[in-house]
């Protein structure tokens, strides 16, 4: 990886940060539908992040032992248990369905 | 207690502020992904202080990944750097919704863009003052970066040591505690319906768009569930008074 790419990297990722925060935010704080919008674009955004990190290998899909530990990650959560627990559950899921596989 | 008049009448859904438990939990998830990444470009033939520097100026982990994959399927430099940016554009995303609620001076707001990750802008958008927004952004940074940190150096050097992360089901953290991320919004019907659309679009156009875009496509899923909610307010509105029944 040469610098010109690192750096090239770093332009292009940090200015849609920046094109984000300065000027789409903004632009949809002022109408209070897209500010609902805005509220809502994490999740959407997160759940494609975890759907992609579960179920996809070398950009296929794959069904392994992740599902497993993202089904026991969803049962925590909806049982309201604690980061370190749904983490630490998922973690130990993921590993144990690959034990026994 | 918030102060009223740091409310800013959101819609988002409320979550109580994080503990240290949550903080150190953090910390320890991106500990897991600073070290994969860093695993990964040494693997790659990448030199130490190269996977360090990156680790500090690009300041993504799945562009950094993006643009390893392209060049080790023999793509040039030019496509993978256009394929870091694509992947980063959910970081673009996550801006906008930061963007919408952060108040501040200047240099701390170019500081909250450049700094703008899942974890600390879900969690952040979910406080209901502005002034609990900022404070819950910032800690949950400050998490974030000292386990990127020392797992991005811990990784560089030490990454024979480490092993195979996935018998641990290391690789299982990071969709874990981006579930819990957004656990408080998916028990309201509109945010349940974002991200079940989201996540279902990404799945749908994997196999098919080029690396980046499915998560940014994933983005329509926060459309279609303000559409929903929308549509079926407006059907409740219409709908004729039910009759009294004795």
């Amino acid at each position: 990886m040469s610098w010109w790419a690192i750096v090239a990297l770093a332009v292009g990722v940090s200015g849609q940060r920046l094109i984000g925060m300065f000027w789409a935010g903004p632009l949809l704080a002022r109408r209070p539908l897209l500010a609902r919008l805005a509220d809502l674009l994490p999740a959407a955004v997160i759940a494609g992040v975890i759907a992609q990190l579960a179920f996809t290998t070398n950009a296929q899909l794959a069904l392994d032992a992740r599902a497993a530990g993202l089904l026991a990650a969803c049962v925590m959560v909806w049982r309201r248990a604690s980061l370190f627990v749904v983490v630490f559950v998922a973690a130990g899921a993921t590993a144990l369905v690959r034990l026994l596989a | 207690m918030s102060n009223p008049a740091d409310t800013d009448g959101s819609a988002g859904a409320r979550a109580p502020e994080p503990r240290l438990a949550d903080y150190a939990t953090l910390a320890f998830t991106y500990f897991t992904v600073g070290v994969t990444v860093s695993v990964a470009m040494v693997d790659a033939g990448v030199s130490i202080p190269t996977t360090l520097g990156a680790a500090l100026v690009v300041y993504s982990a799945t562009s950094e990944l993006a643009f390893l994959a392209v060049k080790d399927g023999g793509g040039s430099t030019l496509i993978g750097v256009l394929s870091g940016w694509l992947v980063a554009s959910r970081f673009g995303l996550l801006a906008v919704s930061l963007g919408a609620r952060y108040r501040g001076p200047l240099t701390e707001r170019i500081a909250a863009a450049i700094n703008s990750f899942d974890p600390n802008v879900g969690l952040a958008v979910q406080q209901f003052d502005r002034r609990r927004l900022r404070r819950v952004f910032w800690q949950v940074t400050a998490a974030l970066m000292i386990g990127w940190w020392v797992g991005s150096i811990l990784g560089a050097f030490l990454g024979d040591l480490i092993g195979d992360g996935r018998a641990w089901g290391l690789d299982a953290v990071f969709p874990a505690a981006l579930v819990a991320i957004i656990g408080s919004v998916v028990r309201r019907r509109d945010g349940l319906t974002a991200a079940l659309s989201g996540a279902a679009i990404c799945c749908g156009l994997i196999v098919v768009a080029p690396g980046g875009l499915p998560i940014l496509a994933s983005s329509l899923g926060a459309v279609l569930a303000l559409v929903a909610v929308s549509t079926s307010a407006t059907a409740v509105t219409s709908s004729p008074p039910q009759e009294p029944t004795s």
